[in-house]
């Protein structure tokens, strides 16, 4: 790729020339998929592959027929929005939730995200479902079981005339009378073009052309514009193939990814931006159901605070002996991170606690990063270079 | 989309004739005052909703002609064909040797089923030979015996049949000194069983066509075709086309539900009036000018005074103040009354239909508390002028024109039925005394919910 690429401690892959094919396979079955290159850049949390990245996962989280509705919102609607849509989805990453709304930061947290929706479901499938170019006519059943079910209670801005109401209601159902009776219409309308159209159609079993059938006749351009649209449907679908094919490339290469992500800090303090809007009637069960979280909290910290002491209790024993690495492991994973306590289980070994460690540092103290390897990987004048 | 008409009895049948008649001559009128285009796209969406076409090119309107004697559909078929601009069809009547004698219950019990399957199938191949279907309208008196029977069953068969359509009934009202003596019973009967099976009244009042004709069109001897052809011209001035909501270069293609859905979506307040201005004979017309400043006020105190026609308007009734109630709001004699509306549809015709300026009709006062303006008030328009008249104006009411009639109407018949006088020659025929008391318990719901708007 013209960088000189350093082998990351633990990168894997059969070939790294896999990956971006990979990638690309992936990015192309996707509406609005990004180049690989940002991708890449994503796991280095690179800026400039946020944005999109933000708009590769509004694609995705979409409903049918909303996109044309993407014009319409600036990119902090757009961030609030997603953000929303995964955490309904049940995305719990408290690093997304945090990142920032002008679209400028978190790629890597944006392409954690999208890998956790393909892996979740039949994503892809999905998509190229909801985009299909549709050639047969179809006319959707009417039903219509019961009208205006009362939904939450919303309140009115003043005394509501019952009057006004049944207006609405009678409003209402005269509209549901039209939406029928052009149903009947359409109906009409599309058994007359088959009838037309009796034994045009190369495909005997058919025996008619459906409507997009016969205006791509009628019309060349028309004809053209559906060449196109199957072309293109036609290429998502290889290159969907494509991805089924590699994608364990993409899967451990993920890891790679995840493995890169600062340990997340269990903020106590961190609230869900948002708060779900709660129907009345069942403010008294939430209730119930916090008190009965508090009784469990309460129960779990006089099950822990015993548990805690007794460890404390060992560690500081051991302190007190040796520096073994059981000792280490227990403090770094206590989550006790005060450096001077830190310093204190890694060299010293047969100085109480409180004094200032009289022995030169060993030099079997091994630096903080990975096992062993000498060269690392430097960031190149663009950004990190390497997968 | 389409709309059947259903001519019922001598009144329908010769009011349906004046109607098709009328939106013919309008179609091919000379002067549209519009251009070429715009011309043929308005003969085009006429012709579809109200005429079918045949091979040699002469249209055929889309009705089913329904009487139990043979005298006034002979006429009425010929009538047309003689014309050779249009025509019925050849299959589409429905008559019997013998009428039925002023007699509802008749017309209702004996007529309506012993007919009904040969009546439906000459409905429903109609309705097959439109490509979609909007509704129906049903002409039918409201007094008579055939036509008020008949057609309170059919306009159910029609509801039952055809549940998604709308039915739109064109209800004559009766002169108010009519001579039969049941036309109280029979008119309350058609209406409350018209008011649960249909889903507009659109009443033509005679009396107030008779002042038309009398004192407008300066008529001396005043004829049941007089009366016909002005009524004619009223509706089709509110159905001919008129520009659709979205952009002035299509035409509406549904104003039966377009109107349905503006002005009678609440099951208790159906009834409407219709009023038109200016209204004058024909040679009259090259000398007289108009504005839509003059015309829009006229309407609009029509509208308000209960006015029936252009002339003798009372300019003393106005708006009342907001926050005070409307005059005579607690009882149906006092007079002056203010006109209180549900909700109004105006139609403009003409030149420069799109300048005219309707803030007049769009005050809270002319309308009931519960509806704001934006919601009871609609205006449809178009360039093209109507039957020659340079500027017209058509306005369709859902508003208190006819509580003042149908309570006289009801009490009348209460009348006479405290004293039982006449009743058996209905329960002869299966109308029993709990129907008629069903119906004075509607009528007199209905009167007191227009009155307490």
């Amino acid at each position: 790729m013209g960088r000189r690429r350093r082998r990351v401690a633990g990168a894997a892959g059969v070939g790294v020339g896999a990956l971006p094919e990979a990638i690309a396979a992936l990015s192309q079955s996707l509406p609005a998929g990004p180049s690989p290159e940002v991708f890449r850049r994503a796991k280095f949390d690179r800026p400039e592959a946020a944005s999109a990245l933000w708009r590769l996962l509004f694609h995705v989280l979409s409903p049918l027929g909303a996109v044309g509705a993407s014009a319409s919102l600036g990119p902090e609607a757009r961030a609030r929005w997603v953000k929303s849509a995964l955490s309904s989805q049940g995305y719990q990453r408290p690093a997304l939730a945090r990142l920032p709304e002008d679209g400028s930061q978190g790629s890597r947290e944006l392409l954690l995200a999208l890998s956790w929706l393909l892996a979740r479901g039949p994503l892809l499938e999905r998509l190229l479902a909801q985009t299909r170019v549709r050639l047969g006519d179809e006319v959707p059943a009417l039903e219509c079981e019961s009208l205006a079910r009362p939904g939450p209670a919303v309140e009115a801005e003043g005394p509501v005339d019952v009057r006004r109401v049944q207006w609405l209601l009678g409003k209402l159902r005269l509209r549901w009378r039209g939406l029928a009776s052009g149903q009947q219409e359409q109906s009409a309308l599309l058994s007359k073009i088959h009838g037309y159209t009796h034994s045009c159609h190369g495909n005997h079993s058919l025996g008619h052309l459906s409507v997009t059938e016969a205006e791509a006749l009628r019309d060349p351009e028309n004809g053209r514009q559906l060449l196109q649209a199957l072309e293109s449907e036609n290429a998502r679908l290889e290159a969907a193939v494509r991805w089924r094919a590699c994608e364990l490339v993409y899967w451990q290469w993920m890891d790679t990814v995840l493995g890169s992500c600062p340990l997340e800090v269990p903020a106590a303090a961190s609230q869900p931006t948002f708060l779900p809007r709660i129907p009345e009637h069942r403010i008294s069960e939430l209730e119930l159901v916090a008190r009965e979280l508090q009784g469990l909290q309460e129960a779990l910290r006089e099950a822990a605070e015993p548990r805690r002491a007794a460890w404390q209790a060992r560690a500081t024993s051991a302190a007190g002996g040796h520096s073994s690495p059981s000792a280490v492991a227990c403090w770094s994973q206590a989550g006790a991170h005060s450096p001077q306590l830190a310093a204190r289980a890694r060299g010293c070994g047969g100085a109480s606690l409180g004094g200032p460690c009289r022995r030169p540092c060993s030099s079997s103290s091994q630096p903080c990063s990975g096992p062993g390897s000498k060269t690392l990987a430097l960031p190149g004048p663009l950004g990190p270079t390497g997968w | 989309m389409s709309i059947v008409t259903v001519q019922l009895g001598q009144c329908g049948n010769q009011i349906g004739f004046e109607v098709f008649d009328a939106l013919f001559s309008d179609l091919h009128c000379s002067q549209g005052f519009c251009s070429k285009k715009e011309n043929e796209a308005y003969q085009a969406s006429c012709r579809e909703r109200f005429f079918s076409e045949e091979e040699n090119g002469v249209p055929i309107a889309r009705a089913v002609l329904i009487d139990m004697e043979p005298k006034v559909i002979n006429q009425t078929l010929s009538k047309a064909a003689q014309s050779g601009r249009w025509k019925y069809g050849q299959h589409s009547c429905f008559c019997q040797k013998q009428g039925s004698g002023n007699n509802w219950a008749y017309g209702y019990s004996v007529h309506g089923p012993r007919h009904q399957e040969s009546i439906m199938n000459l409905i429903q191949k109609e309705v097959e030979k439109c490509d979609s279907l909007s509704g129906f309208f049903i002409i039918m008196s409201m007094a008579g015996g055939t036509g008020s029977g008949l057609g309170a069953f059919i306009t159910q068969n029609l509801q039952d049949e055809f549940s998604n359509s709308l039915r739109m009934n064109q209800i004559i009202w009766p002169y108010g000194t009519g001579e039969v003596i049941v036309q109280n019973y029979n008119s309350i009967l058609t209406l409350s069983h018209l008011y649960r099976s249909s889903d507009a009244l659109l009443v033509h009042e005679n009396d107030a066509v008779h002042k038309i004709c009398a004192k407008l069109m300066n008529i001396k001897q005043i004829s049941f075709s007089n009366i016909n052809q002005v009524l004619a011209h009223q509706l089709g001035s509110v159905f001919q086309p008129t520009y659709s909501a979205e952009s002035s270069s299509h035409y509406r293609r549904n104003p039966l539900g377009d109107l349905m859905e503006n002005l009678v979506p609440h099951p208790e307040f159906k009834m409407l009036g219709i009023r038109n201005i200016p209204q004058m004979p024909e040679n009259s017309l090259a000398y007289s000018a108009f504005t839509w400043a003059g015309l829009l006020k006229h309407l609009r105190q029509m509208l308000i005074s209960n006015a029936k026609m252009e002339e003798g308007i009372n300019w003393q009734v106005r708006p009342p103040l907001s926050g005070l109630p409307p005059l005579g709001r607690a009882s149906v004699g006092m007079e002056p009354h203010f006109n209180t509306s549900i909700a109004n549809l105006v139609i403009l015709r003409g030149k420069e239909a799109h300048s005219a300026d309707l803030e007049g009709f769009k005050e809270p006062a002319l309308y009931t508390t519960w509806l704001k303006p934006v919601d009871a008030f609609s205006v449809w328009r178009t360039q093209r002028a109507f039957r020659r008249y340079e500027k017209s104006a058509a306005l369709v009411s859902n508003s208190q024109f006819l509580v003042k009639p149908l309570d006289t109407i009801v009490g009348r018949a209460w009348n006479m039925f405290a004293s039982k006088a006449y009743i058996h020659q209905y329960t002869k025929f299966g109308v029993e005394e709990e129907d008629f008391l069903d119906s004075f318990t509607l009528l007199e719901q209905i009167v007191a919910s227009y009155c307490n708007l």
